[in-house]
């Protein structure tokens, strides 16, 4: 155990590790102090002077955010001096910012309306002219930079310094004419970028895919991880007629900190197919769902692999696996997986496959410790003709095309209309996006999904299907109505939904 | 990307970079030798810098960009920099600049046809008691009159020294070289 | 008048030159203090009473006791030259002049804390003194004086000249630190101080020109002959840079605890144009402004200048005669510290501006009722709320101003008068 050390903050006296700095403290007793340029993540940079505190003893105010606990210390957070201060930053930060909230992005969702609202709430003395800075600059590819809405926090400049070391942001001249600026030939166009818009604390940097899309209040955000590598990066999805409007990374100390990569974050849609398998098909014909279930609950035999998607639920392994054991003959079984290889930057963040879940996958049995070998065996196997029965559980379950016939006896668990593979019987699935549930990560830390969007009628979730060919090879699997009684089946019972959530995944 | 303009620069820089524990501590000297060599920080002296001390190009513009005596534009080969601080203004910097104002024919920032001419209003040039004064690129000219500015511009007109601080050379220019007495040329 | 310790050669020919300088005695403080311990060396720092010179007035020996000599990290001593507050230009004559004392100071200071490695860090528009600086360097070099076993001593030392490119915040020791690293000159947030944690990570200890300056005679003459000059708590003598409407601006040197009304009629001749006095400005731009009729029984020093509400800082002596417009003056030193704001954190990045821009429409007839209290308030929120004293040094003026000028601004807000005065001219903003 570290050394802890004693102190009160508004009278509330609370024992924190050494070395933990006053914002923290505070958090841990549930009093936000207001902050924009702190970030857990980065140096500290100090210069916004939103977090001023008074400690007992010290002649002026302190920023809470380069103060370190000490033993005895009495801080006040809301004493009258601290009050005027953190008005008074507010008012200073405002008197050259354009106040152009209706048309900004940030609206909603912006540190300074919280904390004008919260901390200031009086209307500007300034009656002096605004300076111009410029507006509207590309920064990259994917960030658009606004220098009058700027207050100068440096985050983004800090994340390229410290997270990527790619440096592309600098802040150039002083004074109030400072402003946030690439070198003039060198983009901001790290994997990374991205994150530099969650850091803004406002509208400075918007993305350039989602400019003026949508009112953050007209959509519904809702938590989830991302389903594009094993990492599994906690994020913040807003939603809008069952459309992707917004990716904004979620806080996870443990996983990705504030970080999110590009292609997780921009291609977040590419999981929901543009043309929809809404109906069963039985070699290319619609059928009613009971009569292709029935026929492919026949297709087992000696020489059956299953082609699991790693997108799947951990719960949809763990029935996959239970469905295996009632069969006479154990199936070949492989995760799709393939390995990827990532510059320095991506290194960060991003793990070297594409395959999200394939941790519970290897969890249950279903694949090798060597996945992409396995796979590799697999497609080649199914070539030769070795398969008699093929069943390709989700869309990427199976990614190669080229060279490729499937027996007449298969089945294939789709969302995607376009799928190239067409087997005998196709199933109505579900995108990772319409299920809820748990995903292991590449460090198996089991982290809970929550449905970002509705499905369409006739789909069904994978592991129903799994179940309903069970039941009609007379062994059920598991009683559970919905996602949720699924995912509280799996659930040791000290794990609620809710730990999950709070804690942002438990290690297993 | 490196421009053939700086390569009687890379001598000295070499020796400049060695002098510190640390090679990014060289970006301002070199900054410097840019401004010699090219008149004002441009973009490939910006690349140049950037790839002797191996610091991205966006912190040497930041650098460039926060201190005033690096030119971000071009300016005249006589640049005069007039302050305004206090103890000029109470001594009559106003005049000095509308001097130069009326016998330039420019304002603030522009630079004559000729090539020759440009000045700017500058904060305390550390020379208050021989206010008011003006700085002509790297030189000092003190207690100030109109008269004796027309005669130091006439003089420049007419001589055009080199009133220049080397950073190549290490030395001042022709016009200042060993005199202490700055209004002297 | 009295002793001089750091003008005395000034005059003489050839003083900028090595020998020059050990002929006029120079050398001889070295000498002895490198045959001290540098504990006894810091000692007799402690001893002397000697403050530091730059400003802050901070006790020079207790400086030094903070760095910390047992990290396993370099030691590194800078000379802050970036003379820049408004007012001043006293390091620059020790510079031109007598570099050789400056760089004999700076040696003694290295072997006190153990540094093998300092810097110079001299304003970018000091050419001149820039020059001279080198050219002693090289000669110091030269003559064994820096090197390798320093006078045939065990000490050895470098020393390298920077030149700055005009910032005045790069006079904050944290932002001048900042600017050697090659970065924007902003000041760092303290903690760390630099004493433990400086430039390049190590620690540093920061002294202006005119502080070490005075090391050769204190150890020269010896500690007791410096204590015994100035008054109880402020040792020794003390740079004036005199400026303003007086007839003889120069930089002088007294001995601490001079009488201000003394040296303004003696140094100074007096105000020029046989005006009358209205106010000074005892200690660059930053300290409050004292009136005419509160200059009666304030001495130079320390004590004395706190006493009477104002400071002794940098010694920058700006003498105002009674035609000076007390508004013109408040927007012309604003306008200096918005343009020289470094633009890292809010209150001074943004309430600076304002200053300036509220003082400018008050200065145009174009001020509102309401007004002083507007900057008024907003000064008090910038004061102790950023991160170096340049907060503290912008608000100064204007506050005290308006506080000691207050009918000149009620006047110029009721009346709107436009100004004619000297001050008012609208080049450059």
């Amino acid at each position: 155990m570290s050394e802890t050390v004693n102190l009160t903050i508004d009278g509330k006296a609370l024992s924190v590790p050494k070395g933990t700095n006053l914002i923290e403290a505070a958090k841990k007793l549930g009093i936000l102090i207001p902050h924009y340029c702190y970030h857990p993540d980065l140096s500290i940079a100090g210069n916004c002077r939103m977090c001023q505190v008074a400690v007992k003893g010290a002649p002026k105010l302190t920023i809470a955010c380069n103060t370190q606990v000490t033993e005895g210390m009495e801080v006040a957070t809301n004493s009258k001096e601290v009050k005027d201060a953190q008005s008074a930053t507010l008012e200073f930060i405002l008197i050259n910012h354009p106040l152009d909230c209706t048309v900004c992005d940030q609206a909603g969702h912006c540190k300074l309306q919280d904390y004008h609202f919260e901390y200031n709430a009086k209307p500007s003395r300034f009656l002096e002219e605004k300076e111009h800075k410029p507006k509207a600059v590309p920064l990259g590819p994917t960030v658009m930079l606004d220098g009058e809405r700027c207050i100068m926090c440096t985050r983004c400049i800090r994340f390229c310094d410290e997270v990527t070391k790619t440096s592309e942001l600098g802040m150039l001249n002083r004074g109030d004419r400072s402003v946030i600026s690439i070198n003039p030939g060198r983009e901001l166009d790290n994997p990374l970028s991205g994150s530099v818009v969650d850091l803004c604390p406002v509208g400075a940097l918007t993305h350039r895919n989602w400019r003026f899309n949508s009112r953050i209040w007209f959509t519904k955000q809702v938590d989830s991880v991302c389903p594009g590598c094993s990492t599994g990066c906690n994020v913040k999805v807003a939603v809008r007629d069952k459309q992707v409007v917004q990716v904004k990374a979620r806080y996870n100390s443990n996983v990705n900190k504030e970080w999110l990569c590009d292609e997780g974050r921009y291609g977040f849609h590419r999981f929901l197919p543009e043309t929809r398998v809404l109906e069963p098909l039985i070699n290319g014909k619609v059928a009613s769902l009971d009569e292709a279930l029935t026929k492919a609950s026949k297709m087992f035999d000696d020489k059956t692999a299953i082609f699991l998607s790693p997108d799947l639920l951990f719960e949809e392994f763990s029935l996959i696996s239970k469905f295996i054991e009632t069969l006479p003959v154990k199936p070949f079984t492989c995760v799709q997986y393939k390995k990827r290889e990532l510059s320095e930057v991506e290194k960060i963040l991003v793990s070297p496959d594409y395959a999200a879940n394939f941790k519970s996958a290897q969890n249950f049995g279903l694949a090798s410790e060597d996945p992409s070998t396995q796979y590799i065996e697999g497609i080649a196997k199914l070539k030769e003709g070795s398969f008699s029965s093929v069943w390709i559980i989700g869309d990427r379950g199976i990614e190669e095309v080229e060279g490729i016939s499937l027996p007449v006896n298969s089945v294939g668990f789709f969302t995607n209309a376009e799928n190239n593979l067409k087997p005998g019987i196709v199933l109505p699935a579900r995108s990772i996006l319409e299920k809820s549930g748990l995903y292991l990560n590449k460090d198996l830390r089991l982290q809970f999904i929550d449905r970002l969007i509705d499905f369409p009628s006739n789909t069904e979730p994978e592991w129903r299907l799994i179940n309903k060919i069970a039941e009609k090879r007379g062994k059920k699997l598991t009683d559970a109505q919905s996602d949720r009684d699924l995912t509280l089946s799996v659930l040791n019972p000290e794990i609620s939904i809710f730990t999950l959530k709070e804690q942002g995944g438990v290690r297993i | 990307m490196t421009d053939k303009k700086f390569d009687v620069c890379e001598k000295r820089a070499e020796e400049i970079i060695a002098q510190y524990p640390d090679k990014h501590s060289a970006v301002m000297p070199l900054l410097y030798l840019v401004q010699e060599q090219s008149g004002c920080i441009t973009e490939e002296g910006i690349l140049w810098v950037s790839g002797k001390i191996d610091m991205a190009p966006v912190h040497v513009r930041e650098v460039a960009t926060f201190y005033t005596m690096y030119y971000k534009k071009p300016v005249g080969r006589f640049h005069f920099q007039v302050c305004r601080t206090l103890s000029c203004a109470l001594r009559g910097a106003r005049d000095v600049t509308g001097y130069l104002k009326e016998r330039f024919g420019l304002e603030p920032g522009e630079v004559s046809l000729n090539g020759l001419w440009s000045y700017e209003e500058v904060e305390c040039l550390g020379s208050c008691g021989t206010a008011p004064m003006c700085q002509v690129n790297d030189t000092f000219f003190e207690n100030l009159t109109v008269e004796k500015l027309g005669r130091i511009v006439d003089r420049i007109e007419a001589k055009k020294p080199n009133l220049k601080l080397s950073v190549l050379r290490d030395e001042m220019g022709d016009g200042l070289q060993g005199n202490p007495k700055s209004e002297v040329i | 008048m009295s002793k001089k310790i750091l003008l005395k050669n000034v005059h003489n020919q050839g003083q900028a030159t090595f020998d020059g300088y050990v002929n006029s005695g120079g050398l001889l403080g070295l000498k002895k203090a490198l045959k001290k311990d540098p504990k006894e060396v810091i000692e007799e720092v402690k001893n002397s009473g000697l403050r530091g010179r730059g400003g802050a007035g901070f006790p020079t020996g207790v400086k030094w006791g903070f760095v910390p000599r047992d990290t396993g990290k370099p030691v590194y001593l800078i000379c802050n030259a970036d003379e820049s507050e408004p007012g001043t230009f006293k390091d620059r004559v020790i510079m031109e002049r007598d570099p050789f004392l400056m760089i004999e100071g700076m040696i003694i200071a290295a072997y006190a804390l153990g540094s093998s490695l300092s810097f110079i860090y001299v304003r970018g528009e000091y050419s001149y003194p820039y020059i001279k600086t080198l050219e002693a360097i090289k000669e110091a070099y030269s003559k064994g004086m820096l090197g390798k076993n320093i006078l045939g001593s065990n000490f050895s030392h470098e020393m390298v000249l920077h030149r700055g490119a005009g910032a005045y915040i790069c006079g904050e020791e944290t932002g001048l630190i900042n600017s050697l690293e090659g970065k924007k000159g902003q000041p760092r947030i303290k903690p760390p101080f630099p004493a433990v944690k400086g430039l390049y990570g190590c620690p540093t200890c920061v002294n202006n020109v005119e502080t070490l300056a005075v090391l050769p005679f204190i150890f020269s003459e010896g500690w007791e002959a410096y204590a015994a000059l100035g008054t109880e708590k402020s040792k020794g003598t003390k740079l004036i840079s005199a400026s303003g409407h007086i007839n003889k601006p120069g930089v002088y040197e007294i001995e601490l605890g001079y009488p201000l009304k003394e040296f303004l009629e003696v140094e100074c001749g007096g105000v020029w144009k046989g005006r009358k006095l209205k106010a000074v400005i005892p200690g660059g731009s930053s300290v409050p402004v004292l009136r005419a009729d509160e200059i009666e029984k304030v001495n130079l020093d320390y004590e004395s200048l706190r006493d009477a509400g104002t400071m002794l800082g940098s010694g920058g002596f700006i003498v105002l005669d009674e035609t000076a417009d007390m508004v013109e003056v408040a927007r012309n030193l604003a306008h200096f510290y918005a343009h020289e704001s470094c633009g890292q954190c809010t209150p001074c990045r943004e309430g600076g501006h304002w200053v300036e821009k509220v003082f400018t429409r008050i200065s145009k007839g174009r001020g509102v009722p309401g007004d002083m209290e507007l900057v008024d308030s907003m000064c008090s929120q910038i004061a102790g709320h950023t991160i170096c004293p340049f907060g503290d040094a912008l608000v100064t003026p204007a506050q005290s101003l308006m506080k000691k000028f207050p009918e000149e601004f009620k006047d110029r807000i009721l009346n709107g008068s436009k100004s004619t005065n000297p001050l008012n001219y609208e080049l450059g903003h």
